[in-house]
């Protein structure tokens, strides 16, 4: 039984697995784009590149709304979040330094407790 | 340690006092023993830069800028490094206490470098192993994002 979170990653995880794909998310980083903006970034025919998007949609990494004659698409980041705990390599990093930190006080003023032992 | 959407929070207690522990972060040379080898300056607007070793989706440097400063007890800088496109902030506070100095730590601003993150990730994992894993997390911690 999949839940409907592992079912969203599965999506998220499928949706990030093709390059060009993840060029469309990466032009999108910048702002948003219509479907005529991003297909003309690409190689490949217009609905192709349609099919991409739709796939980006089914994983909620694009929303699309319609503006005049044109079909704009926006990055939304969220889903990203579910995917991956993309704090925890910053809070390994600062725990890390936090004791380095602590080490290199302790070889540059002494150890206190060691002073009190000591007296 | 918590969080609290986008930020990282640390607070730590060392049995020294103000003064020492604000000298480890604003020399430049003990700086370099404990963070990153580094050309900071205490003046509010200097740019500077920590300075690591280089590895796949990392440059090894981290740019930053000195946002704000209050001796000795409030340090801000700008940190931007690896993937990010957009500066995160880092501020450190300090305050004695009966025991020595009582150091907060917080990392903000992180949120709009997640996608960044993930790709920046991914690059240097590798796909098949992100995919074959499927938890990310357990694999991000193998790597901290500047050390």
């Amino acid at each position: 039984m999949v839940s409907r979170a592992e079912a969203g990653q599965d999506a998220v995880f499928a949706a990030l697995a093709s390059p060009l794909r993840r060029q469309l998310l990466d032009l999108l980083r910048a702002g948003e784009r219509n479907a005529g903006e991003l297909a003309a970034a690409f190689d490949v025919s217009r609905p192709a590149v349609s099919q991409h998007l739709a796939v980006l949609q089914h994983a909620d990494l694009v929303a699309e709304r319609k503006s005049g004659r044109h079909r704009v698409y926006a990055l939304r980041a969220a889903p990203l979040r579910s995917v991956g705990d993309w704090l925890g390599p910053y809070e390994d990093f600062w725990t890390e330094r936090l004791d380095a930190l602590g080490r290199h006080l302790r070889g540059r003023h002494g150890d206190p407790a060691a002073e009190e032992r000591g007296r | 340690m918590h969080r609290r959407g986008d930020t990282i929070r640390i607070q730590r207690e060392y049995p020294y006092p103000v003064e020492a522990v604000w000298s480890a972060l604003v020399d430049p040379a003990q700086l370099a023993e404990w963070l990153m080898p580094n050309d900071f300056r205490a003046a509010v607007g200097h740019r500077f830069t920590f300075r690591t070793k280089p590895r796949p989706g990392f440059d090894g440097v981290v740019h930053c800028e000195v946002l704000a400063l209050d001796a000795p007890d409030l340090l801000r800088y700008s940190w931007r490094g690896g993937p990010m496109t957009e500066p995160s902030i880092v501020t450190w506070e300090l305050s004695a206490t009966a025991a020595g100095c009582r150091v907060v730590l917080r990392h903000e601003n992180l949120a709009q470098n997640v996608y960044s993150w993930f790709v920046g990730r991914t690059l240097r994992l590798g796909w098949g192993g992100l995919l074959r894993r499927k938890l990310p997390a357990a694999v991000a911690r193998r790597a901290a994002p500047a050390s």
